[in-house]
């Protein structure tokens, strides 16, 4: 599982106050939890008035640069703010995100096909469909943008889908359009990533936790590559390498005895 | 020249890859250390064994063990000679007992046998008393290692061991049974000559009755 960490993005609102204040040891802190916690991609976002986010998304790749060791997901809704950090960039990462909608493809597809050990998130989101909510409607915006990939020469596995998650209190389908959505995209794309922000589906209810574990059980049996969110929570790792058993993905249950070895699920030990 | 420690600790950290090339190195210099590799993998079983028993290895890591084991035994078998674990080598008996049907102990037990050198005849699940003493009669197997998980089984383990002596072969063989549902007590109860619950301890008990 590819889980792209959620931490350092504005919105969150301990994070949005670390970035107005410039507080560089916050910023790193974060880093070194979720590197710990074994997040492969770092996202990034300012998430911060328009005006202003260009400077902060610079301020904030600069100070997570000085620790890191996995690489970026350079997060922002404007495509020329993308376009305008990335040489700031040290190593390949992630860019979030693409979409159908605007000029996002023209802008951001050349950036992949000319860095070509760059990949990006690709929203299931714009053309004709607007916001994607059935499984049919992901699909064909899936397929859409996959297309327009390729015109560039950016393959399907360089992609992650996010089809995006609803929140269960409005959309009570979100988990079965989504999961039908990943088995409808993989029977046509057997490499392309799906991924998607998995704390969206408790927004506005209690026990978050208990949604979001029941939410990503699902989908990874759909077949879900990767998402977007917290691996902090232990109770959340023990249940992603749970159920990596079940969906028979892990062999002689290594990797689940091994985390439990290392103290990284289960009770914490007592020295 | 391989590294022997490092094969022995590879295996006792269930490190495959690591096994893997140092037994292909093994084969690629000619075959001449197969014997030390299969001990070295031995002592490495062992290190596995004693870490089940400690509680930091799991059920699912002594069949991973057990595969890995198998797995390097196969790809040295040519330089062993065809018959190495044959004719010398101590025979085990190894059976579930009539009226269980439970085997995942009983292949983990063996793989680890087979780990310490040892010819397992394995009579596989729901095995008949009468089979079980006709096998170590006809093949003159003196150590016979009863499995099983249903406390239904001790019922039939007693049995077994009354058909040894029905037989008039009861001196002559020593009897480990092993499993779930065994103890101190079942093992006094039925008579017989020890039991364990972890392959680390059937292996030694075995060892010691074969002069190991």
């Amino acid at each position: 599982m590819i889980v792209i960490g959620e931490k350092i993005n504005g919105a969150v609102p301990k994070t949005g106050v670390a970035i107005a204040n410039r507080d560089a040891e916050y910023i790193k802190e974060l880093v070194r939890m979720q590197e710990t916690a074994g997040v492969s991609y770092l996202d990034v976002c300012a998430s911060t008035d328009a005006d202003i986010e260009y400077e902060a998304l610079c301020w904030l790749i600069d100070t997570v640069q000085e620790v890191n060791t996995i690489p970026l997901c350079v997060d922002s809704p404007d495509p020329e703010i993308i376009l305008k950090v990335f040489p700031r960039v040290k190593e390949p990462g992630l860019i979030n995100s693409i979409s159908l909608e605007g000029n996002k493809c023209e802008l951001l597809f050349p950036l992949l096909r000319d860095n070509p050990e760059w990949k990006a998130v690709a929203l299931c989101s714009g053309g004709d469909v607007g916001v994607s909510y059935t499984a049919e409607q992901k699909a064909e915006l899936a397929f859409k943008i996959i297309e327009r990939a390729a015109e560039y020469g950016v393959t399907e596995d360089r992609l992650f889908l996010d089809l995006l998650i609803f929140d269960a209190s409005t959309r009570n389908d979100t988990a079965i359009e989504f999961c039908k959505a990943i088995r409808m995209i993989k029977e046509r794309y057997p490499n392309t990533i799906i991924t998607g922000a998995l704390s969206n589906v408790s927004f506005t209810l209690p026990v978050k936790k208990a949604l979001n574990m029941a939410f990503l059980t699902l989908a990874m049996d759909a077949g879900l590559d990767s998402f977007i969110g917290d691996t902090t929570n232990r109770d959340l790792k023990a249940l992603m390498l749970a159920t990596n058993i079940l969906i028979g993905k892990d062999k002689h249950c290594r990797k689940y005895t091994n985390a439990y070895r290392k103290g990284e699920i289960g009770p914490i030990k007592k020295d | 020249m391989v590294d022997l420690k490092k094969l022995t600790e590879a295996m006792g950290d269930l490190e495959e890859d690591i096994v893997v090339e140092i037994i292909d190195q093994v084969m690629e210099e000619g075959g001449g250390e197969a014997q030390a590799a299969v001990d070295a993998c031995s002592e490495g079983m062992n290190i596995v064994g004693d870490r089940f028993a400690d509680g930091e290895y799991f059920v699912s890591d002594l069949i991973y063990a057990g595969e890995i084991m198998t797995d390097a035994v196969q790809t040295l078998s040519s330089a062993l000679g065809g018959d190495s674990k044959g004719g010398s080598s101590e025979k085990i008996l190894l059976a579930t007992v009539k009226d269980d049907l439970h085997d995942i102990g009983k292949n983990i037990v063996k793989s680890f046998f087979e780990a310490a050198g040892f010819e397992v005849v394995d009579l596989g699940i729901d095995v008949p008393h009468e089979k079980i003493v006709n096998t170590a009669k006809e093949q003159g197997i003196k150590i016979i290692a009863l499995t099983g998980v249903l406390t239904l089984a001790l019922d039939s383990m007693k049995a077994c061991v009354e058909a040894f002596t029905a037989a008039g072969m009861r001196d002559d063989v020593k009897i480990l049974i092993g499993g779930n549902p065994v103890s101190a007590e079942a093992c006094e109860a039925m008579k017989a000559d020890a039991w364990a619950h972890s392959p680390a301890d059937s292996v030694n008990i075995c060892k010691g009755w074969a002069g190991m």
